[in-house]
């Protein structure tokens, strides 16, 4: 093992210890606000390596053995690690026709790691490692989705199905996936964060994995590195008419003891949750579990979506770091180089057709 | 046990590395050409510090001497800057080597799949003390 490898080895027992937490009930010693309620301001960095959904081959296991995160934790340092190495300089371009990459990187890829910042560590509970952050149901995935579901997801699988230089959205009736602006995905506009980062419910992402808590008596506003989402969350509050509808939701907090409970509904038609309708309702929870870490748990109910409520938890621990501006729109030139290619595209195939 | 642990665990890493590849700002696949490969060498001239997504500007002298400008994707800066690495850790005229593909628009844009300096080693790597990744290229790291 070189020395940076043993510097990264020994970097990760230590954030691995960080990430350990006791939950034998709320942590009473911690920060209070004026009325007496846990005050939970404070900057929070929740990357793990621990999946969202359990991979299958754990079935209903929720626990991992101490030896088995250990090797995952080697597995995801070896990969960045060789991320890093050296490549060819005399190198030439990358294979024509793509790379086979596969999701977002879209058979082009991405970029270097060195730009990736998902977590170095799994997290544990009670002292225990776990397979998955979903909890609910037991095998640890999201349950089945329903017929209405099946049918948008096949809908939504061939909308966005792949420019591969064809423009076959010609052929298609009705809107394309490259029409305008608002065709593209929700993130592809810089209006809300990728796979849940904002939420709700939260998850961890690829990078921007930070969150500030700002909590005054009346609110506790939860501001969301990625596309600088801030989710505002009005304390012993009632929602809105079923008119009123936003991006992330209407939020409203409470105390159940020592716990903060966040119930937000009133969803626009495409919430951040994929799949997720204008009916979904998501109940969270933030409970302080020792000094620096909070424990956040959620439950998902849309039952246009899916045959059954589901849920999970995961640390929040709290870090030193700062959370940076993300001015999603700023640089956005990749919606320009998207719409642009697509009418270079259906150029091309009307003059093939003349 | 062991093997039984071992498949296991790649199954877990193996998700979990697909699960943040599908989950990047935009779709990579959407903007750049997979028909259009190319290699790039040349000075950077500078660097465009921006969310969601970093540019990398670098002049590029073609076969019949003339010269190009063109521009490198890369990812947020947030995670640079929090590894205490800034726009200025890039310095204009450093020659590098970029491959990847041409922007769908077929303007002088592509995706930097890797980035390099010419001999080979990455950009950004090897900043020890600063908490960026390190690759042993570091004199401070080899005690």
């Amino acid at each position: 093992m070189t020395p940076a490898m043993k510097r990264i080895a020994r970097n990760s027992l230590l954030a691995l210890a960080s990430q350990t937490i006791l939950v034998l009930g709320a942590f009473a010693d911690g920060p209070r606000s004026a009325d007496g309620h846990p005050d939970f301001s404070g900057t929070y960095n929740i990357a793990t390596v621990t999946p969202v959904q359990r991979p299958r081959v754990f079935g209903d296991n929720l626990l991992l053995s101490p030896e088995a995160a250990d090797r995952m934790v080697a597995e995801a340092q070896a990969r960045k690690v060789a991320g890093q190495q050296d490549s060819d300089p005399n190198r030439g371009a990358p294979p024509a026709g793509g790379d086979g990459s596969s999701g977002a990187a879209g058979n082009v890829g991405g970029y270097n790691s060195f730009w990736i910042d998902n977590g170095d560590t799994a997290f544990t509970i009670d002292g225990k490692f776990r397979t998955s952050i979903i909890t609910s149901p037991k095998n640890g995935r999201r349950p089945e989705l329903t017929a209405d579901g099946k049918r948008r997801a096949a809908e939504r699988r061939a909308f966005y199905r792949e420019n591969r230089g064809d423009a076959w959205w010609l052929e298609v009736e009705g809107p394309g996936p490259y029409d305008g602006p608002e065709s593209r995905t929700l993130s592809d506009r810089c209006l809300l964060g990728f796979g849940s980062t904002g939420g709700p419910p939260m998850f961890p992402v690829l990078y921007n994995n930070l969150k500030r808590i700002v909590q005054t008596p009346t609110h506790v506003m939860i501001l969301v590195e990625m596309v600088h989402d801030a989710r505002i969350v009005r304390l012993d509050s009632e929602h809105p008419p079923q008119s009123v509808r936003k991006w992330l939701g209407d939020s409203i907090g409470w105390f159940e003891d020592d716990t903060l409970v966040i119930e937000t509904t009133n969803f626009s038609d495409r919430p951040a949750l994929s799949m997720a309708t204008r009916d979904l309702k998501v109940t969270e929870r933030f409970t302080r579990v020792d000094d620096t870490t909070l424990l956040y748990s959620f439950v998902v109910e849309d039952p246009n979506t899916w045959t059954a409520p589901w849920g999970g938890e995961y640390p929040w621990p709290a870090t030193e770091e700062r959370v940076y501006e993300y001015a999603c729109h700023e640089g956005n030139y990749a919606m320009e180089g998207i719409l642009k290619g697509a009418r270079i595209l259906e150029a091309e195939a009307m003059t093939d057709s003349d | 046990m062991f093997i039984k642990y071992f498949l296991i665990l790649s199954g877990l890493i193996l998700i979990s590395a697909t699960a943040g590849r599908a989950s990047a700002h935009h779709a990579f696949g959407a903007e750049f050409d997979p028909n259009r490969p190319l290699i790039l060498r040349g000075p950077v001239t500078r660097v465009e510090w921006v969310n969601p997504h970093a540019w990398i500007h670098m002049e590029v002298t073609k076969e019949d001497g003339s010269k190009e400008n063109w521009m490198v994707e890369g990812g947020t800066p947030n995670t640079l800057l929090r590894r205490g690495l800034t726009r200025n850790s890039l310095t204009p005229g450093t020659v590098i080597i970029v491959d990847g593909y041409q922007s769908k628009d077929r303007s002088n844009r592509a995706n930097g799949r890797d980035v390099t300096f010419t001999d080979g080693s990455k950009i950004f790597m090897g900043s020890s003390g600063t908490g960026a990744p390190s690759d042993g290229r570091d004199p401070t790291e080899r005690q």
